[in-house]
């Protein structure tokens, strides 16, 4: 980002002294003692763990925080020139854009094309610029075909889109957005990324980005700021956040300044490009080169097991024949006892505009002690396929079966019930649950209190309780979209969990639009497109073999059945320096 | 799947109303309703109600808010016949009842809880077609100049009951999800739950309205103005029913008496006021268009004059 576009010494976009804030009822204040500012056209990066305060800060900066949740303040927040700690959200509204953790919460209208005109409405916005404004934001984040849809019969990716456009289309000077590609498919999230870049180049818009997984948008950043506790811990450049995080919280850093440190290379790249370069003219013109088994990272035999493409209803009678493969024939003796089983299975929902098949015809099967990934854009049909295993949504044809199922749906919230975390899991099986995953410090907490990613735990302790141990271990755990909201450390938990519990036998299948957790966790992955199986097989492979649904690792390196940090790191090592 | 309180867009007399228009005319059945004891007028209100809501399309709404309404119907009419033991026709003798001492069930308390529980039923009915019909964005638009700075209470009145109904529907799946180890989730938890969880939610939505600048003062006339050729008939009949339930309570119409014994008037008053609240269910009807007129219409020769009117929607 240039200086000129970063108007240094212009009155800032966002400046916030000395803020000091707890919540009600809390004991421990979420903010201490925070600075920071943010110039006019700047590009920052808000990183952290999991309730270590980015989304106060963020709410702060809109004036959510305190005229919305009430609580003690100290210190000044200024937006624009206006004091928002004085002003209130309503009257920041004109210069901020603020797009929330949960989509679910942010949408005020009936239809989408309501949704997005409403705050130019607001702000008296004669019909024709509206309608051109609305057009213009619905283009750029590809969302014009959901404009005459219903609000209540979109994906969470989409509505969180939709979130985004109703932020953007009024054109604030600062745009606040809490994770905003925690719902987003791969290509979403980064066309977002770059499209918010974009924003802030050509229109000169502030940007202030909380994120977990870094590694889309550190190398869109101008400046990186680091939250500990309540506090800011960092304030500085992409590159020097990378160092940063090597002594003080290394499960802040990206998967490719990973790849970078285990490899002994320097300087940690910001971003693919940055590594590419970096690497240029050392052995990356040798390491896709075709004929060379490499090892899978989890060491189980060769990784150029062949993905396994599946005949497309939608492409007729000629349609591909799936080849005879290793993979399939492991597969067939896998069905003779899996624990998910769908044969032809067809799925009809209606959305608003009458019905339409969401599913069309899948063929799967699930093995005890399988980890499966299960990976595809928004509204590609992963979540109505769980729901349908689970027996929440009736098959419009063929069959589905599974074994003692175990399912976390989208929202979390939905599960906690009752005030006190102890009162949703009480007994022995409600605390092996609750430390499961790691949640036994908060048994007498309100579950309303916790965090987003703390609320995710916990509700999966609740669809866990009393499923964990001896006879009670399910056939098959499903999970739709469990890293939303958390931090590396915490996703290494529940890979850790995952684990343990494929390792007693049970079968885990989970939905997610992270590609970094799916190569962790996931030994296969299967792609679902428009509602068919496009691509079935070993993660190493599905996850290197493409651009988007590849990790960044992959991307980096660009070798066949090369996905995580440790297993690039290796290769790197083989090759040796050029 | 959709609540059957969510709002759908359709092209009918109801849903093209203004809200102020819809909240007139659904209203009047439930002032009708709160002014009226006499069952026979509170089943026509109950009747008008249901009826507006078959013609408005939103049967699904009508039908579960008759599951619900006379569900609460029958809990009343048990509560009352146990607490009063007012009334001379003595239904059973259920002898002495901790905390409620001596219990005996009497006709007349029975009909007077019949007459509380239609009462009950009525709103709820009205409430669900008001739900299912009415716009929730126009109503939202409408509110704007009464609650500018209140956008809470612009959430609550309209977006609190869509934001429970989509609530509902993902919470009774995550009951069903619950692992056997978690304590389970009866109805009164779910219930409370979704009460609380609306509130909050609503208050989040309300949140988001503020940041999307509701309590700016931006120019008022730039807001959206749907007028319909509906508004007038709903307003009419809303004043209709309106005027004939209060000439009707000043002359007597609400002839009913519980205790100590039933009596139920049903004079011509009672009679016309009844009639009157039942054809006012008729309002959202619109006439079906009949394929052999439009037939024999596309076959015959228009003036210029005739095809300028078609074109601007009039009928012809």
């Amino acid at each position: 980002m240039s200086e000129l576009a970063i108007r240094r010494g212009a009155a800032p976009a966002l400046a916030v002294e000395g803020l000091t804030y707890a919540y009600p009822r809390s004991a421990t204040p979420a903010l201490v003692e925070v600075s920071v500012e943010v110039a006019p056209g700047e590009f920052v990066l808000l990183a952290g763990r999991s309730a270590s305060g980015k989304s106060t800060l963020l709410r702060a900066a809109c004036g959510l925080v305190p005229h919305f949740h009430g609580g003690e303040v100290e210190g000044r927040v200024t937006v624009a020139g206006l004091d928002a700690i004085e002003a209130g959200p309503g009257e920041l509204a004109a210069a901020v854009g603020y797009v929330a953790q949960d989509p679910e919460t942010q949408v005020v209208s009936t239809t989408v094309a309501a949704e997005i005109e409403l705050p130019l409405e607001m702000r008296g916005d004669a019909p024709g610029p509206r309608g051109r404004a609305v057009e213009e934001v619905a283009l750029a984040l590809a969302i014009p075909h959901l404009l005459g849809r219903a609000v209540d019969t979109l994906s969470g990716g989409e509505l969180q889109r939709v979130a985004l456009a109703a932020a953007l289309v009024t054109r604030p000077r600062l745009v606040l957005l809490d994770e905003p590609t925690s719902q987003l498919d791969p290509v979403s999230g980064d066309e977002l990324i770059w499209l918010l870049r974009r924003l802030n180049e050509e229109w000169g818009v502030a940007v202030v980005l909380a994120e977990h997984r870094l590694e889309r948008c550190l190398a869109a950043a101008d400046r990186v700021v680091a939250v500990e506790a309540g506090r800011i811990g960092f304030d500085g450049a992409p590159r020097e956040f990378l160092d940063w995080t090597r002594h003080a919280d290394p499960t802040l850093t990206t998967p490719a300044a990973r790849l970078f440190a285990l490899a002994g290379i320097e300087p940690l790249p910001v971003g693919v490009r940055d590594a590419r370069r970096t690497l240029e003219g050392r052995t990356l013109g040798e390491l896709g080169s075709p004929g060379r088994p490499q090892k899978t990272k989890r060491g189980a035999g060769p990784a150029l097991a062949p993905v396994t493409p599946v005949p497309h209803p939608g492409k007729g009678a000629g349609g591909e024949v799936r080849p005879p493969s290793r993979l399939a024939r492991r597969r067939r003796s896998r069905n003779d006892r899996a624990v998910l089983r769908a044969a032809g299975l067809w799925v009809e929902l209606d959305d608003g505009d009458g019905p339409r098949d969401v599913l069309r015809g899948i063929d799967l099967a699930v093995a005890p002690g399988e980890r499966v990934a299960l990976m595809g854009r928004n509204g590609a049909g992963k979540s109505t396929l769980l729901r349908t295993a689970a027996g929440l949504v009736e098959p419009a044809a063929g069959r589905v079966a599974a074994e003692r199922m175990a399912l976390l749906t989208q929202n979390p919230s939905d599960f906690l019930v009752r005030e006190r975390v102890g009162d949703e899991l009480p007994g022995d099986h409600g605390r092996g649950a609750l430390r499961a995953v790691g949640m036994e410090h908060a048994i007498d907490a309100d579950p309303r209190d916790l965090s987003g990613g703390e609320r995710q735990r916990l509700a999966l302790a609740i669809a866990l309780a009393g499923r964990l141990d001896g006879d009670g271990i399910p056939g098959l755990v499903a999970l739709d979209e469990p890293t939303r909201g958390m931090d590396r450390g915490r996703k290494d938990d529940l890979v850790a969990l995952v684990e343990r519990l494929a390792d007693q036998g049970a079968a885990v299948l989970i939905a997610t639009h992270d590609v970094e957790f799916a190569a962790e966790f996931a030994a296969r992955v299967v792609l679902l497109g428009d509602g068919v199986v496009i691509a079935d097989g070993p993660s190493a492979d599905i996850l290197s073999g493409g651009w988007y649904f590849a990790t960044e690792v992959a991307r980096v390196l660009d070798a066949p059945g090369v996905v995580t940090p440790q297993r690039g790191a290796a290769l790197l090592a083989e090759r040796g320096p050029a | 799947m959709r609540s059957p309180f969510a709002y759908i867009p359709r092209r009918g007399p109801l849903q093209s109303a203004r809200p102020g228009a819809a909240v007139a005319y659904l209203g009047a059945l439930v002032v009708v309703a709160f002014l009226y004891s006499n069952p026979l007028v509170l089943v026509a209100a109950g009747l008008a109600a249901c009826l507006a809501g078959r013609l408005a399309g939103a049967r699904p709404a009508v039908r579960s808010a008759l599951r619900m309404g006379l569900g609460l119907a029958v809990l009343i009419v048990v509560v009352n016949a146990l607490v009063v033991d007012r009334g001379e026709t003595v239904l059973a003798r259920l002898g002495h009842w901790p905390i409620f001492g001596q219990v005996d069930v009497t006709l007349e308390a029975v009909v007077a809880g019949v007459s509380i529980g239609l009462r009950a039923a009525v709103t709820l009915v009205a409430f669900a077609v008001y739900s299912a019909c009415v716009d929730p964005d126009k109503v939202l638009r409408a509110l704007r100049p009464l609650a500018a700075r209140s956008a809470l209470t612009a959430t609550l009145v309209s977006r609190l009951v869509p934001v429970a109904a989509a609530d509902a529907g993902r919470l009774r799946d995550a009951a069903r999800l619950r692992g056997p180890g978690a304590a389970a989730v009866g109805k009164g938890p779910l219930a409370r739950r979704l009460l609380a969880g609306s509130l909050d939610r609503a208050v989040d939505v309300a949140a988001t309205l503020e940041l999307r600048g509701y309590s700016l003062g931006g120019p008022r006339g730039a807001g959206r103005r749907e007028p319909s050729r509906h508004d007038a008939r709903f307003y009419a009949v809303a004043a209709l029913v309106l005027v004939a339930a209060i000439v009707g309570k000043v002359v007597g119409a609400d002839d009913f008496r519980t205790y100590p014994t039933i009596a139920i008037g049903t004079g011509p008053a009672t009679l016309a006021v009844a009639a009157i609240v039942l054809a006012g269910g008729l309002a959202p009807w619109r006439r079906a268009r009949r394929p052999g007129r439009r037939q024999a219409s596309v076959g015959s020769v228009w003036s210029p004059g005739e095809q300028g009117e078609r074109r601007g929607g009039r009928r012809v």
